[in-house]
């Protein structure tokens, strides 16, 4: 409650002597548990503003909103950490300037929500390289952990059985905010690389290769697991992709906005254990 | 509406034994689309094309289908048919059917469908091709040659006389290479500095020749015509333009017990220094790590000694940035650290030596005046043994070749020694003598017979010191008798291994190489001297273990492999070239990172008010090698190779 205060008075402020044009924020969802995002361009608005332990929504996309960028003018967002992470990646894929963006961070982890020290992409640095030292526990989650001691038959089978029930409305991707292409691949029919009907082979594909896609940039913010309304542990999949990358390159997606992507950079040192 | 042509060869033998071509024939020609399809025994010949352009030309086909071997053989030939019966050359696809079918089958039913399959996936992709035109680009006529040892002196000359002008990069502080550190130079024993330093001086010289010196290639960008390349140049601390050479700085220099790295550490030299006597360019140069000033700021002897002031010691390393057309690698050689062969006692014992420490010793130049003599007492060896293969062909050490020259060198030493020491004796451990080459077996011949050099066959297991003596045991496998030898002196004809950094210098380059760090040539019999990157060439011992008139030979190679490629202002180059789709660019900036050949560059678009809009990506042609890296990177499919378009390969796989 004392952080949802402090960042709402420092919104007004903003507003008050026009350092922003806009906040991004929560605000009550449609049940008690429930938050939805709220975009403040007032001090009326700015009183709805909600933080608390259920504000766990990544709105680090809401940025890449075409022409909200374009006037050059700062935009405040609530971000949790990997929020920050994902304003990294952006930035780190020329798709916004941080300078930009005034963050209010805050850390839910605990059972009191923290504000995070810093305004600025850069000011949270030592908070993510800290994050990097020491990843999640793989067995923090019952269904990850059954996941892990799967062989790769079993682990095939569990997920042809999840992805049956994908219904292709892309929400996933919609929510994702690595997502900004202006034409996804799947949009694309000349060809048509991804099959868009909703049998085994086009549900594969296209969970797959949204999977590559994020592979060295999603940062866990579990935005597509639940957009998905039919409910396929999506975050498990691009989780999986992280610590691949993160085992093989050491690579932590959003550490800083000049980090390399992973797939189009190397250095001497990557292991080969792809070249025989 | 597609009108294709397929035609199917038997290579002889080669495809027919294994694939049913007329049943493959006859498949193919019910596939849609298809116009023509035929069988022959070899298409590539001259009858062969004829009939393709033929059949071209009276079916009015709009693309071709050549069933036959890959690619890498003939698609050129069979582009050329195309363009002479008026088909545009990118028309035509080669369907692989030999190496990648009837060579690696046996069951020929199963490889007639395999076949069926690949043709059929040809056929659709060409059904989707589109005519391409060459592109051309200009050609940078200036060569780089890195290393200055005698391949790359030979090369830079070769190409200088021919008048087109050369940049000549040594990363020590004078030319010479190995070559300058041996003595007499098999098979004729003339003396090695009496041949080398003239083609040293006429380097130096030659107008069409800009030599750097104590310099080093930093990095290399571009492509064949169109290298662009920056150069480190070591800062010497001596001004080379002011510099008389006049030698006052090294003879006043306090530091004086450094180790000769031109001597094999058998010698001393002080820390401003230059190699050896004949340095080319005679200007020394300043060794940091040893120099008194740059260790506590004092002493400056050197300058105080300098009476043009030529000494500065606030110089700082410079760049220098070139263009060039064409590069080549002749970064020669090193000789294997012995250190691995305790059993030889190499470090332990100070008259066990190698064959390079032995050449420095004959050689008049040497910290001995030419005398034979041992590091331990100064005295004059009385028997000398000298043990081939102290490295070479040895896999438990790393080395499994030939170092091709030792049999050579030892034969040399043996013969000098003899000259140099009457009445002494020399014992040579061999396993084969290797003396391929005009005038060489000759040449060991006659140190076996005339100069007495005595040769065992069989390895040496050890080496150890007993009152004074070096006992070499061995075997002398043609008696079946172990032997131990009392030596004063033991010679081990070490093996040449490349460069220590060879390999991350070929990443620098952007050119293959082997396990060991040779560079590998782009095809071992028939392209021996041209790398697998298009402009750059190899010369000398940087591809593999070569004597002096191999080097030079290959030097002499890649000169005129360069002059070819100087002899057109323009090249033409393959129009395989990647283009964006500047509506659905997201401006991720991956493929900008991706492109190896720094291909992409961005690009702004604005709107009718010049507002910028947003930024794309954009392909230079000029610049692009059409390896496909931004393709598969790009997310959103906006970028496309020609010739390898998303529709061409999407169609390829689904005829499969």
């Amino acid at each position: 409650m004392i952080t949802q205060e402090k960042y709402r008075t420092r919104v007004k402020e903003l507003l008050a002597n026009n350092s922003v044009k806009m906040v991004i924020g929560y605000k009550q969802g449609s049940t008690a548990d429930r938050r939805r995002p709220l975009f403040v361009r007032s001090f009326e608005e700015a009183d709805e503003l909600v933080l608390d332990s259920n504000c766990i929504g990544n709105l680090a996309g809401y940025l890449v909103t075409e022409g909200l960028l374009s006037d050059e003018k700062r935009v405040g967002i609530f971000l949790r950490p990997e929020g920050i992470r994902s304003i990294n990646i952006l930035a780190a894929e020329s798709q916004l300037n941080t300078e930009q963006i005034i963050i209010f961070g805050f850390d839910t982890s605990g059972r009191e929500v923290k504000a995070l020290q810093g305004e600025q992409a850069g000011d949270f640095s030592g908070l993510i390289d800290s994050l990097k030292e020491k990843p999640p526990e793989k067995s923090s989650d019952a269904l990850l952990y059954r996941i892990d001691q799967m062989n790769t038959e079993e682990r095939f089978a569990f997920w042809k059985d999840e992805f049956s029930r994908c219904i292709k409305c892309y929400a996933c991707r919609q929510a994702c905010p690595m997502c900004y292409c202006r034409r996804c691949i799947v949009d694309s029919n000349q060809p048509q690389w991804i099959n868009t009907s909703s049998h085994t082979l086009g549900n594969f594909e296209w969970n797959i290769v949204r999977a590559f896609h994020l592979a060295g940039r999603c940062v866990g913010c579990g935005n597509c697991d639940r957009a998905c309304p039919v409910n396929i542990p999506l975050r498990f999949i691009n989780a999986r992709m992280a610590q691949e990358v993160f085992e093989s390159f050491d690579h932590y997606a959003g550490t800083s906005q000049t980090q390399e992507p992973v797939l189009a950079s190397f250095n001497k040192d990557d292991s080969e254990t792809f070249i025989l | 509406m597609a009108k294709i042509g397929v035609f199917i060869c038997h290579c002889g033998e080669n495809i027919a034994s294994k694939v049913d071509c007329t049943k493959l024939a006859a498949a193919i020609g019910e596939h849609p689309g298809v116009e023509v399809s035929v069988e022959y025994k070899y298409f590539c010949s001259d009858p062969g094309q004829e009939s393709v352009k033929k059949a071209i030309r009276d079916n009015n086909l709009t693309g071709i289908v050549i069933a036959a071997c890959s690619p890498r053989m003939h698609e050129a030939t069979f582009r050329k048919a195309c363009a002479e019966a008026g088909l545009n050359p990118y028309l035509c696809e080669i369907a692989n059917i030999r190496e990648q079918c009837s060579w690696v089958h046996t069951d020929k039913d199963m490889a007639t469908e395999k076949a069926m399959d690949i043709t059929r996936s040809m056929i659709e992709k060409v059904k989707r091709n589109n005519k391409l035109q060459p592109i051309e680009v200009p050609v940078t006529r200036r060569a780089l040659v890195i290393g200055g040892g005698i391949a790359g002196i030979q090369a830079a000359l070769d190409i200088a006389n021919a008048g087109q002008e050369v940049v000549l990069v040594e990363r020590e502080p004078s030319l010479g290479g190995h070559m300058a550190q041996l003595s007499e130079t098999f098979p004729t024993l003339d003396c090695s500095q009496c041949i080398m330093t003239p083609r040293m001086v006429e380097a130096a010289q030659h107008p069409k020749i800009r030599l750097l010196t104590y310099a080093e290639v930093e990095h290399v960008d571009g492509y064949i015509g169109n290298f662009k390349v920056r150069i480190r140049m070591k800062s010497r601390y001596v001004d080379i333009d002011t510099c008389t050479g006049c030698g006052d700085c090294m003879t006043k220099c306090p530091v004086k017990k450094i180790s000769n790295e031109f001597d094999c550490g058998l010698g001393k030299r002080t820390a401003i220094y230059t190699p050896f006597a004949q340095s080319v360019p005679n200007i020394p140069v300043i060794d940091k790590t040893s120099c008194i000033y740059f260790k506590n700021g004092k002493c400056k002897t050197c300058m105080k000694s300098c009476q043009i002031n030529a000494i500065n010691f606030d110089m700082k390393d410079e760049f220098i940035d070139l263009d060039v057309g064409a590069i080549i690698v002749a970064t020669g050689f090193q000789v294997q650290n012995t250190a691995g062969y305790g059993e030889y006692g190499y470090g332990k014992y100070p008259d066990v030596i190698t064959g390079l420490q032995f050449e420095r010793l004959a050689s008049a130049s040497g910290p001995t005046a030419g005398k034979i003599l041992r590091s331990s007492d100064g005295k004059v060896p009385e028997t000398v043994v000298f043990i081939q293969c102290a490295g070479s062909r040895d896999p438990s050490k790393g080395v499994r070749y030939c170092s091709k020259i030792c049999c050579m060198y030892t034969a040399k030493h043996a013969m000098l020694y003899s000259h140099k020491v009457h009445g002494g004796k020399t014992h040579i451990f061999y396993m084969d003598i290797r003396a391929a080459g005009k005038g060489y077996d000759e040449f060991t011949r006659r140190a076996i017979e005339e100069d007495d050099a005595s040769y065992l066959r069989g390895r040496v297991s050890k080496v150890w010191e007993e009152n004074g003596k070096l006992m070499v045991r061995g075997v002398d496998t043609l008696l079946g008798k172990p032997v131990v030898i009392e030596a004063d002196m033991v010679v081990l004809a070490t093996a040449m291994v490349p460069q220590p950094n060879a390999k991350e210098f070929a990443k620098i380059i952007g050119i293959a190489y082997d396990e060991y760090g040779y560079y590998n040539e782009a095809h071992l019999k028939l392209r021996p001297v041209e790398s697998s990157t298009a402009g750059v060439f190899l010369a000398g011992a940087c591809q593999s273990p070569k004597d002096i008139p191999d080097s030079v030979a290959q030097a002499s190679a890649s000169a005129s492999k360069v002059l070819a490629l100087f002899s057109k202002e323009k090249l033409e180059r393959e129009p395989v070239v990647a283009a964006t789709n500047e509506i659905t660019c997201a401006g991720c900036w991956g493929c900008v990172l991706a492109c190896p050949y720094n291909a992409i560059e961005k690009k702004d678009i604005f709107d009718r008010s010049g507002r910028l809009v947003k930024r794309v990506a954009s392909v230079n042609p000029g610049l692009c090698q059409g390896c496909g890296t931004c393709v598969t990177f790009c997310r959103s499919n906006s970028i496309d190779l020609a010739g390898f378009t998303e529709k061409q390969i999407f169609a390829e796989v689904m005829g499969l």
